[in-house]
This record gives C-alpha cells, sequence and structure tokens, in this order.
C-alpha cells in the first residue's frame, strides 16, 4: 500500500501517485460512506478529501510554531513521510512494510529531483510550478502525471533491483579495452561528426555516453563542456529506463512480471536492429495504445485507464543540468537529451548544450540576486547596507537592464518582465518610491516570478517547440555508426551487464567473502558482483531463497550504515545472524595515500537522506573534509563486505584492507 | 516555541492527555478537551494548537490506515503518541532520543497513571482534573528526576549501587520480602532505599511503579489527597495503604509466578530467554564474584530444579491462625537458631527429602509459592549440604555471625530462587565457601551429579503428575500481557499497596485487598518486619557512598533485559562531556538492537572513539576503551584497535560481574 502526493500549502494536489492496493483502501473507505449517491467520487477528490487535514494542520504548525510534521507512524506500522519544499508539500506513505521512513524520504527526494531535472528553475516560482504540474488542460496533466507516475515507478524498481540505485553510484561494465575504443569512438568519430554538421540546428553535442541497462560502457564529455555530475548522471539514467525498461522483465518469471504493475510499457523491448537499420526509429515498434473514448476518460478523470502516446523518440526530452563553466554556475542549465535505442537495453544518449542556454546563466544570477536582495530587505536592513557584501545594487540595475536588452534581441516576449522592472525601479531608485526598504520585498518577489517567467518562456520543452532538435537523419546516422561499431559486441555486452564482476573471482583469494560494494565517491561510481536473484539466471550465490536472503540482507545493511553515518561513524562492522558486515569510509589524495580520519559532522535526522542521486552528502563531505587539506586532492571511497560469520574477525578485518587495495585499480579507469 | 526552554536534565519537552469526547462539536472549544499540559504554564493558546492540531492529525492519518497513531515525529521534536477510547496521550521529547525510549517513557507513564487511579475514563469521572493533574505532574517528575541520559534510554530501573554494598544487605532485603511473603495475602513485595530498589520480588514494570509512591511518600506531602488512601494510624504512621490497579496478565504473574521447571522437560539451552517474573532482583544483581564461575565444579546447583508452585488455591486455604507465622517452618528455623545446636547436624536431621513438601506448603494456608519453595530447596541445601558443605560453612557463619539467624536463612534461600539466581547463588555460596572454609571435603562431582539426576527424575514425575503445564501457561501469560497491555485500562483489578518506611528505607508489599480488613494481618506483617527494617536500614545508612564503581580506562553499560537494571561506569545525573560519545553511540546502538532481532554484536567507530555492543536475549553490553589512539585512517586495517574491543570487554567487565563469554 504505497501512495505519494505532492500539494500546495492549500491542499490542492498537484500530483499523485498510487499503487492498486492504496487505491483500493481509499475507494474502499470513500465507497462506505457514499453509497447512497451512487457513484463513488473522483479518486483524486477522495484523495484530497483524506489528505487536506494533514496538509493544513502541517502548515498551521510551521506558521505558529515553526515547526513541521516529518513522520508519522501508526501501531499498524504505516509510515508517512512528509516534506516541504518551498511551497509544496511532499507526503509519501507506505502500508505494506516494504519501506521504512527512510526509503520514503529518499523517494521524496527523488521525486524532487525528477521534478527539477524536467522543470528546471520554474520549480522556483511555485505559482509557475503549480502550472507545470497541474495545468488546467486534462489531457495535458494526463501526460505529465502519467509521466511522472512512470518515472516514480522507474525509479523505485531500480532502487529495488539494481545495486547502482542501492548506493546511488554508476556502475560501470568493466572491460577496459572495449571502454577505451569507445570512447575514443565517441569523441574522434560521433560527437566530432554531429557538432560539425550543419543539421545539427545550432546545437552541440556535450555529453555522449552508451549504457548498456543501467551500466556503463562509455562516457564522452566534450572539452568545453562541464561535467556532468553523479547525481544528474543517475537521475537520466533513471530517464532512460523509463524510456527503454529494460529487459530485465525477460528474465523474470511470469509472477515476478505481475508483480512489478507496470502496465503501461510502451514499447516493447524487441526491437530488431533490422528495421531500424531501414528505416525510420519511431515506425519499427509502434506503442502499445489503448484507444478509450477521452470523454469518458475526462468525466471520471482517472489517470489509471488513460494511455498517452508515446513520444517519438528522434524528439528530445528537456533535462535541466547543473552546470559549472568558466561563465559561471547554473544549476539548472537547460539541455537536449536524445536516447538512441542500438538494440535492446543498449542506448546510446547524447546531451546536447541547446540554442541560447547562455541565458539561463543569466537567470539564474539574477535570481540569485534578488532571493539575496529579499533576505536582507526582510532582515530590516535598507539603503546601501542591503547590498553589503553583495555586488551594489547600482550594479544588479545594469545587469538588469542589460539582460532585458539581451532577451529582446533574441526576439523573445519581454513585455512583462520590463513592466515588472520598472516598476521595481520606480520604487528603489527614484525619489518618490520608497527606496530600497522592506517595502521593496513585494517587488523583489514579482522580480523572481517574472525571471522564472522568462526562463520557463526560453527553456520549457513545449515552449520550445518540436522542431528544435538535431536533423532525424542526423540522429540516425549517428545510430547507424555506433550500431556498426558495437554490432560484434552486442552479445557480450548484453551478457556481460548481468556478469560484470562474478563473486566466483574473488572466492579463492577471499575464502567467505560473500559480497561486496565498493564505491569511489568522488567520481560516483561502485564496483559489486552481480546480484541476480532471478530464477532463471542462477549466480553463485545459487537460486531463490537464499540469493533472495543475501540481496536483502546487503539492501538493509546498506540501509544500516547510512544511519551511522549520518551520525559521524565510518566505520561499522556487525555480526547479524551467520554473517558478518564490514563497513570502512575513507579518504585518500590522489597518489592512494591514505589521509588521516577526522570527525566528521554529525546531522539532525530531518536533512535530506545520504546518498549521492537526489541530495548529495558524499559531495558536502568532501567539501567539509578539503578544508583541511586545501593543497591535494581528497578522494573518498567506500567498501562495504559481507562474510560468513564462521570466519574469524581477523581474516575478515584482512581481506577487507586486500579488497580495498585490489579494487583501487579498476576504478582508475578514466571516465573520459 | 519561546518557552521551550530545555532544561539539561528533562527529557520531556510537552506532555499532555486530550479527550477527544469532549470537543464534537463545531463551537467546542479545544481546552475543554485538555485533561493535562505539562509544563503547566503553557499559554493556553500553545496549548490549544498543540491539542488541536495533534489530535486532529493523528485522528486523519489513523482513518486512513485505520490503526491508532504511534510516533509522530517534527523537525525538532517527537512524540510518541497513544490512542485510546477518545483520549490522546501524547509525549515529546528532543529528536535524539530513540524513538523506542520515547514509546518507552509514554507507556510507563500511562501505566503509572492506571496503577495508581484506576481507568482513565473512570478516574475522571471519579476525580476533579486538579488531583488528577498533581498525580500527573508527580508521575513525569519522578519519571525524568535524578537519572542519567543512560537510564533515560533503556528507560530502567534505579538500583542502588551494588558495588558499594555488602551483598549480605541484599540477602536480607530479599529475606524481609520472603518472610513478608508467609501472610498469604501478600503477594509481592519489595524494598528501596532513598528512590532505588533495593531488592524486589515484582516483574521490573510493576517495581517502576511502586516506586513512585515511594517518591511521593518521601515528601510526606498531599498524599491523603488520593484515593483510597488509608494512612495507617495503626500500627504506626508510618506505614500507609494504598489503592492501586493491577491489569488481569500483572495479577496472573503475582498470584501463579511461573516456576521455572525446565530441569523436568529435555534440557534446553541455556542462552534460551527465561523470563519467570518473580524474582528477588538483587540475588543476580549483586556480582560480586570475580571469580569465573566455571572453575568451580558446583554446576549441579544449576540444573537444581524448584519445585512446582503449590496448586493450592490461596484464598480457600487461608486461615485466619492467631499468628500468622507459628509455621512449621517458622518454627524450625526459629529453634534452629535458638538451639544453637551444630547446624550441621540439624542439617542432617532434616529428613531427606521426606519431609513432606505439600504438607508444609498445607500447613502455611497454601502461603505464595516462593515460601514453598523455599522449604524445598531448603531440605535440598541440607540434603546436598552433606556432599558440598556448603550448609555447614553457612551454619557456621551463622554461628559467627552475631547470632545473626537470618544469615542461614538466607543462604539456604539463595538456593531456592529460581534459576535465573542459581548462577549467582552459586558464586555466593562459593566465595562463602571459600572465606570460611580452608579444606574443602566436597565429594566428588560424579556422586552430586547421579544424585541430583534422581532428584531430576522424580520432580519430573511429580511436576507431569500435578498436570502443570507451567511451560505453555507461562508462554500464554506473557504473550497475553503483550495485548492484554493495550486493553490495560479495561480490566483493571483493584489491589492495595502497602507501605512501611523507616527513614529513607520503604517495604512496599502488594497486597489482597481484604489484607486491609483482615484483623491481624498488618500487624502481624508490620511487626515481623520492623526490626529487620531497622537493621537493613541501619547498614544501608552507614554504607559509604563509596568511589562511584571502579573507574577504568574504559566506560561500559550493561543492561539487563528481562531485569530491566542497569549496571555502568557513567557517574553522574548528566554524562560529562567524555561520556557523550559513548552515551550518544549507545543510544543509536541500542534502538539497532531493538529493532534487528538477528543482531548480535557491532562495532562502530568515528575518529575519537570506538564504541562496541553486544547482546543476548537477556541482556545488553557497551563498551568504549579510552584514550585509543586514532592514528588509523578509516581504511580497514586490522591493526585498529577497534576490533580488539570484544576481547577487552570479556576481559576487562568480567570484574563487573559481565560475563560476554
Amino acid at each position: 500500500m504505497k501512495c505519494l502526493l505532492v500539494a500546495t500549502e492549500s491542499a490542492e494536489v498537484l500530483f499523485y501517485w498510487t499503487d492498486p492496493e492504496f487505491e483500493h483502501n481509499v475507494q474502499e473507505q470513500y465507497g462506505a460512506s457514499q453509497e447512497e449517491e451512487g457513484r463513488p467520487p473522483a479518486f483524486e477528490d477522495s484523495i484530497n478529501t483524506l489528505f487536506a487535514p494533514i496538509i493544513i494542520s502541517c502548515s498551521t504548525m510551521a506558521d505558529r510554531l515553526g515547526d513541521s510534521y516529518t513522520s508519522f507512524t501508526t501501531e499498524n506500522n504505516h509510515v508517512y513521510v512528509l516534506n516541504q519544499f518551498d511551497e509544496c508539500l511532499y507526503i509519501a506513505v507506505n502500508g505494506d512494510g516494504e519501506e521504512n521512513e527512510e526509503d520514503l524520504k529518499r523517494k521524496i527526494y527523488v521525486m524532487k529531483k525528477l521534478i527539477d531535472i524536467m522543470f528546471g528553475m520554474v520549480t522556483l516560482s511555485s505559482s509557475l510550478l503549480r502550472k507545470e504540474l497541474r495545468p488546467q488542460d486534462t489531457e495535458q496533466r494526463n501526460r505529465v502525471w502519467k509521466k511522472l507516475q512512470r518515472l516514480l515507478e522507474t525509479y523505485s524498481r531500480l532502487r529495488e533491483q539494481d545495486q547502482s540505485f542501492l548506493v546511488e553510484a554508476v556502475e560501470r561494465l568493466i572491460h577496459p579495452t572495449l571502454c577505451e575504443q569507445c570512447i575514443e569512438f565517441l569523441e574522434r568519430r560521433l560527437v566530432q561528426q554531429i557538432n560539425s554538421s550543419v543539421e545539427r540546428a545550432g546545437e552541440e553535442v556535450l555529453h555522449a555516453f552508451i549504457l548498456v541497462h543501467t551500466k556503463l560502457l562509455a562516457f564522452y564529455s566534450s572539452r568545453n563542456a562541464s561535467t556532468l555530475i553523479p547525481s544528474d548522471l543517475l537521475a537520466l539514467i533513471i530517464m532512460v529506463q523509463d524510456h527503454y525498461p529494460s529487459s530485465f522483465d525477460l528474465e523474470t518469471t511470469p509472477e515476478e512480471l505481475e508483480s512489478t504493475s507496470a502496465p503501461d510499457i510502451f514499447f516493447t523491448p524487441e526491437h530488431s536492429p533490422s528495421d531500424q537499420d531501414s528505416g525510420r526509429l519511431s515506425s519499427d515498434s509502434p506503442p502499445v495504445f489503448q484507444f478509450v473514448d477521452p470523454d469518458v476518460q475526462m468525466a471520471e478523470d482517472s489517470l489509471q485507464t488513460l494511455e498517452v502516446p508515446a513520444p517519438d523518440p528522434m524528439t528530445p526530452s528537456r533535462v535541466f543540468l547543473e552546470s559549472t563553466l568558466k561563465e559561471g554556475f547554473c544549476p539548472m542549465m537547460p539541455h537536449s537529451m536524445y536516447c538512441l535505442p542500438l538494440w535492446p537495453s543498449i542506448t546510446l544518449v547524447l546531451l546536447t548544450k541547446i540554442p541560447n542556454s547562455q541565458v539561463a546563466m543569466h537567470v539564474y544570477g539574477l535570481l540569485d540576486a534578488f532571493v539575496k536582495l529579499e533576505k536582507r530587505l526582510s532582515e530590516g536592513l535598507e539603503g546601501a547596507a542591503a547590498s553589503r557584501g553583495q555586488p551594489p545594487i547600482q550594479e544588479l540595475r545594469n545587469k538588469v537592464d542589460k539582460f532585458i536588452r539581451l532577451l529582446a534581441t533574441l526576439d523573445f516576449q519581454t513585455s512583462h518582465l520590463q513592466s515588472v522592472w520598472s516598476e521595481f525601479k520606480n520604487k528603489a531608485f527614484t525619489r518618490s518610491g520608497p527606496g530600497i526598504t522592506r517595502a521593496l520585498v513585494p517587488s523583489c518577489r514579482s522580480m523572481k516570478a517574472q525571471l522564472c517567467a522568462v526562463y520557463r518562456q526560453c527553456f520549457s520543452a513545449e515552449c520550445m517547440g518540436s522542431h528544435q532538435r538535431l536533423a532525424p537523419t542526423l540522429q540516425e546516422r549517428a545510430l547507424s555508426m555506433v550500431q556498426e561499431k558495437l554490432m560484434d559486441w552486442k552479445d557480450f555486452l548484453l551478457v556481460k551487464s548481468k556478469r560484470n564482476i562474478t563473486m566466483v573471482s574473488y572466492l579463492e583469494e577471499f575464502p567467505g567473502l560473500v559480497h561486496f560494494i565498493y564505491t569511489d565517491r568522488t567520481a560516483g561510481q561502485m564496483i559489486a558482483p552481480s546480484l541476480n536473484v532471478t530464477d532463471r539466471s542462477a549466480s553463485e550465490l545459487g537460486k531463490g531463497p537464499l540469493a533472495h536472503f543475501i540481496k536483502n540482507k546487503v539492501w538493509s545493511f546498506v540501509a544500516t550504515t547510512r544511519r551511522y553515518l549520518q551520525k559521524g561513524y565510518t566505520t561499522v562492522t556487525l555480526r547479524d545472524g551467520d554473517y558478518y558486515f564490514c563497513y570502512f569510509l575513507w579518504f585518500e589524495n590522489e597518489t592512494g595515500y591514505k589521509l588521516e580520519v577526522t570527525d566528521i559532522p554529525n546531522l539532525p535526522d530531518d536533512l535530506a537522506p545520504i546518498g549521492m542521486l537526489a541530495w548529495d552528502y558524499y559531495r558536502k563531505l568532501l567539501r567539509f573534509y578539503s578544508k583541511n587539506h586545501q593543497n591535494e586532492v581528497v578522494k573518498c571511497y567506500e567498501l562495504l563486505t559481507m562474510h560468513l560469520g564462521v570466519i574469524p574477525t581477523e581474516y575478515i578485518l584482512q581481506h577487507c584492507s586486500q579488497l580495498a587495495r585490489k579494487l583501487w585499480e579498476p576504478s582508475r579507469i578514466p571516465l573520459l | 516555541m519561546a518557552e521551550t526552554v530545555q532544561q539539561e536534565n528533562k527529557r520531556c519537552i510537552y506532555f499532555f492527555l486530550y479527550d477527544r469526547s469532549k470537543v464534537q462539536e463545531e463551537g467546542d472549544l479545544t481546552r475543554a478537551g485538555i485533561c493535562y499540559f505539562y509544563p503547566e504554564d503553557t499559554p493556553m493558546d500553545q496549548q490549544e494548537l498543540l491539542c488541536g492540531q495533534l489530535a486532529g492529525v493523528s485522528r486523519c492519518v489513523s482513518e486512513l490506515s485505520s490503526a491508532p497513531v504511534r510516533l509522530l515525529r517534527l523537525r525538532k521534536t517527537k512524540y510518541a503518541v497513544h490512542m485510546r477510547d477518545n483520549f490522546l496521550w501524547a509525549l515529546s521529547c528532543v529528536a535524539d532520543i530513540p524513538d523506542v525510549s520515547v514509546c518507552a517513557f509514554l507507556d510507563q507513564l500511562i501505566d503509572l497513571f492506571c496503577f495508581y487511579n484506576g481507568p482513565v475514563r473512570q478516574s475522571y469521572q471519579l476525580h476533579s482534573q486538579e488531583e488528577l493533574a498533581v498525580c500527573l505532574a508527580r508521575y513525569l517528575s519522578h519519571l525524568q528526576g535524578g537519572s542519567t541520559e543512560l537510564h533515560h534510554i533503556f528507560s530502567c530501573l534505579r538500583t542502588i549501587d551494588s558495588t558499594n554494598i555488602d551483598p549480605l544487605l541484599l540477602l536480607k532485603a530479599a529475606l524481609i520480602l520472603q518472610a513478608c511473603q508467609r501472610c498469604p495475602l501478600v503477594l509481592a513485595g519489595c524494598i528501596l532505599y532513598r528512590g532505588r530498589v533495593v531488592s524486589t520480588q515484582m516483574p521490573p514494570e510493576l517495581t517502576v511503579k511502586v516506586m513512585v509512591h515511594e517518591t511521593e511518600t518521601f515528601s510526606q506531602d498531599n498524599r491523603l489527597r488520593m484515593n483510597g488512601v488509608t494512612s495507617g494510624a495503626s500500627p504506626t504512621s508510618s506505614t500507609v495503604t494504598t489503592n492501586v490497579f493491577l491489569t488481569p496478565s500483572e495479577l496472573h504473574l503475582l498470584r501463579y509466578p511461573p516456576v521455572d521447571n525446565r530441569s523436568s522437560d529435555t534440557p534446553q539451552p541455556l542462552t534460551r530467554p527465561r523470563k519467570s517474573r518473580l524474582l528477588s532482583r538483587t540475588l543476580s544483581d549483586t556480582l560480586i564474584s570475580d571469580q569465573d564461575p566455571s572453575e568451580f565444579p558446583h554446576l549441579s546447583y544449576q540444573t537444581l530444579p524448584s519445585s512446582p508452585r503449590s496448586s493450592l488455591s490461596d484464598e480457600s486455604c487461608f486461615s485466619p491462625s492467631p499468628s500468622l507465622f507459628s509455621t512449621p517452618l517458622r518454627t524450625s528455623l526459629k529453634s534452629q537458631s535458638e538451639k544453637d545446636t551444630p547446624p550441621e547436624s540439624q542439617e542432617h536431621s532434616l529428613p531427606n527429602g521426606t519431609l513432606p513438601n505439600r504438607g508444609t506448603g498445607g500447613s502455611l494456608g497454601g502461603s505464595s509459592s516462593p515460601v514453598a519453595k523455599n522449604e524445598v530447596n531448603y531440605q535440598e541445601g541440607g540434603r546436598l549440604g552433606s556432599e558440598s558443605n556448603i550448609s555447614s560453612v553457612l551454619a557456621e557463619k551463622d554461628k559467627n555471625a552475631d547470632g545473626n539467624s537470618e544469615n542461614r536463612q538466607v543462604n539456604s534461600l539463595s538456593n531456592g530462587v529460581p534459576s535465573e539466581q542459581d548462577e549467582f547463588s552459586l558464586r555466593l555460596n562459593d566465595r562463602l565457601a571459600k572465606l570460611e572454609l580452608t579444606d574443602d571435603s566436597a565429594g566428588s562431582g560424579d556422586d552430586r551429579q547421579e544424585r541430583v539426576e534422581e532428584h531430576l527424575a522424580k520432580e519430573s514425575k511429580e511436576a507431569r503428575r500435578e498436570g502443570v503445564t507451567e511451560r505453555s501457561e507461562c508462554m500464554s501469560v506473557r504473550s497475553e500481557c503483550v495485548s492484554v497491555r493495550s486493553e490495560c485500562e479495561t480490566s483493571l483489578e483493584s489491589m492495595f499497596l502497602y507501605q512501611h518506611r523507616v527513614r529513607g528505607l520503604v517495604l512496599a508489599l502488594l497486597v489482597e485487598p481484604s489484607f486491609n480488613t483482615h484483623p491481624t494481618a498488618k500487624d502481624e506483617v508490620y511487626h515481623s518486619s520492623l526490626a529487620s527494617l531497622n537493621g537493613l536500614e541501619a547498614h544501608l545508612r552507614t554504607t559509604s557512598p563509596g568511589a562511584p564503581g571502579a573507574q577504568g580506562p574504559y566506560t561500559f553499560a550493561h543492561y539487563d533485559c528481562i531485569q530491566n537494571t542497569l549496571t555502568t561506569n557513567v557517574c553522574g545525573r548528566s554524562a560529562g562531556p567524555q561520556d557523550r560519545p559513548f552515551v550518544k553511540a549507545t543510544a543509536l546502538l541500542h534502538s539497532h538492537f531493538s529493532y534487528t532481532d538477528t543482531l548480535q554484536e557491532a562495532i562502530i567507530r568515528n575518529a575519537s572513539c570506538a564504541v562496541y555492543g553486544t547482546r543476548t536475549a537477556a541482556q545488553e553490553t557497551y563498551f568504549l576503551q579510552q584514550g585509543t589512539s586514532s592514528r588509523n585512517s578509516g581504511i580497514p586495517n586490522g591493526q585498529d584497535s577497534a576490533f580488539s574491543l570484544p576481547s577487552k570487554a570479556r576481559h576487562r567487565l568480567l570484574k563487573h560481574g559481565v560475563n560476554l563469554l
């Protein structure tokens, strides 16, 4: 029984996702009370009614106590987790014991991350975000909600099945030669060719990578591109998985298929390469689309049965990624993402810089300035004091003026922005106005809203129109180039992705070792023996219950280590049942010299969950640690092992240190 | 939030009891539903805000999930919540106290309220809000007062520091309690000294409840305001009898204490959690021996069975005799000490297992079973005494020790307590033997073993004949106990709590209602215990507080889950800065243990400290070695001092009586 809900402070539902069980539960509660009136109320209304008191109480508490709810637990172990982001309240519910409080919190943060990646800085303005998440047009709303619902389901599936989403680090296919060849190919042939083509419509490929399932085969970033941070890369992998659900399902048994509850697969996974060679991508595998009378659907206002037509794979998705360039920093820089399916489960992903993306950088700079100004003004600072430590307000004025001129040259609609800006200027800079005082706060707010609106106008997917993209022929050429390159490797890659590294190769050297996960937190990459628990592909853990048992143990141990890490403990060893678990986190410099350990912060419980996907804890940790190591590059590693409990502790520790040494090498394979 | 100035030792920030049934119409004011709010000086609008919001949200959530809310967490605080028939209890703590501890705290508070006042709804009908507010305030201050943060984490009983006390005093206390039980109307008792437990026969949950009243009478005010208080004008003003309410399961455990008849079954692994409830706490808690018990070949004691409890009904057999204590047991004991005959021969003169066990029980008027049990074991002790010479040693000590006849009783009784104590009593006996006996003329182990087995066979047959299936009964009682806890308010039974104070010392007995009306019972109990209590009090008073525990370059905490007691060398009310890391780690590990059943041991380390935690079904132990260098870098390293903690803990804690082997 699961549910995730996004609502405004006034209890308007902006988005919801429920599993069938939860829906059933709600309908039962409502069915009973409203039977006389005949038709049960629309599901969305029931949800709204049920949660409204909680949402309203939440904002009352925040207003009057300055404290807000973070979770509820009931006696039958239902868990409710609440988190407020700006003016949106996220509520996640679990009533089947499959997720604990921490999992739900993570789910909320991941949801927020996915919304950020899809809508960019529009999320900074609550009124705009409300429009994005809950468009007036029902059909459009269904499309948005369906997309988010599917993303959430994809994430939940990956977190359940994939070790790299468990520890939130990218897993790479360990095949150095092929990896190197591919990187070279992407650089010399593919990216160069696209970027020098006239058909690229002003776009420029910044990053190109090949995914096999969720694992990274090769990744190339062009020279003038910003680094793609692990958090964004992980979120992009979720999106790719959502486009092309990996054929995990092919290996699962029918029961498992049923339980994954993903009826809305848009593409049948079996693409035929020959079709792709011969013609248009979009035509080779028609989407599974059940036509239903839209009117009926609207009447019920139910999303459950309405299928949205699949987008053309040639149409890029708009994604907003963090960028640090020499011109400046922008946390949500617009990019276009092209997911080109090479074969089932093997995907080429291109991230391009879109025309005018420098506008985003300006918007961010201005937004930042207005946020700071507003903060100072509401603290009661006035006049020159309000801009102390900041660029003087005059400079801000010049910047805005320049920005409006820039927009005009780019043919953007700026009349709203201009009118709000002149109002601001009247208040701030004329004698008749109140000057730089608290009275300016509302004007700051409307400036921020206008900036977000401009940003939306420039970059939101709908506003950009569908014509802005790399020409289909160019995309097809790119696709066939890579297909040709990898043709002979295709089957190998599919197998390799399931057996990236196997425990067998470690057993002789480390008798008693059951499993391990080694993570390079600086690069955001992990190595772990594959843990396949499906019945058809027996791993060396065996089949069925034992493999499941070990998987569950590993999953829960990761959760445990995070809890201790949050409280500042970097080493944890547990004797749990018949197994002995170890966890270590340590720092090294670039040459592999182990740096001395320091006390790391003890974080309060209400902070974001530890990980890299939604909120990069390790980046903060590295920044914290580097304060005392200004002159060197600091790297952070984690090792997690599971041994048989009968192995003496001294051997286990010896194993751990040998393993850390041994694994240090493969993680050096350059990402670029 | 301005008024939530947090005091160092207050673990509770807010507490309230809210009656939803009084706020149902639109126009009803929230304040009408507030039965009690702590801190009492909280502004009314704040009270209304918290009660109204939390009650509303809890109700909404419990409707969605069709179950009451248990825990409600905010950014800065967390609330343990208890919702039962329109009452909402909520208690908030700072966020870094483990969830289990907060919930345990609230449960304790509710239990206390029900113990002294009966069902909530009924007590609010019978008494004014003001009266009950005084009670709630007292319970709250009692629960938060005077103990360390570690005590809060484990929600454990406060006990006297047994390391500084002559163990014989503890035995004496246990004996007083057992003597009181010779009055069949007495169910169980405990002895408290200055707010700490010296000895108790009750399960920990009950002991906690009894202790509140002790603190109350200690302050000596407003006690008469409470219901049912019949301040004992007779025999003296230092005794008080209070009406209290017990849950059926608690009462069942007191009336029919589960007896450990493990030995009559097939052998069970020793690690099995045995939760027989009627324990004399001191006996096993006082771990004075610094020797490994395995050194001594007296293991046969450990398998000595306790006799099955007397199946005779208490009520039917109780015949008010002129003196309740003129029982054969008493006379025989008296005569022993009075005659001052060589005890060995005295012991031998007891018929070797032929003294009719049942007969004694009967003549005691079906007194509660521990006495009967002791009786039996007394015989056994006598029987074995001929081999191990322990009894003779005891008797000899008896002779030497100021003619204190109780010593002997104590020692013989120590054989009779349920087997949780066996190890201890064994050790104690050994220690006494060592002290007093130079030539150990104990018979060969084989011989003894044989006799024990013989006895076991007999015992088991007996048990079967009686058809007593106590184990299953005991189990069902326990599960009942869990399920009943929620409905405890519905079917509480009225009992009385008798308290006798001698300066800082309090004897508290749970007695049947008829105790109060019985012509002689109270006097009998009073007079029989008065002298011993005075003596005990004098001894305890003169016991110097001593150095707080044995300090070493390490910190530890040992929690006994069954008796709910804590042994630690962290001293002081608020742990000093040097103990903070230990307390923090302990809180984390304790809550980890509490929700992971399979977890046996854990080591967690940060740059400055490493803490080792280990647990069995019956205990949890936490250990920190001080002054370890932090030269290692967090990488996996066998040389890391953190990983030697388990062996260090095993070694170091032995002298505190904590055996981690």
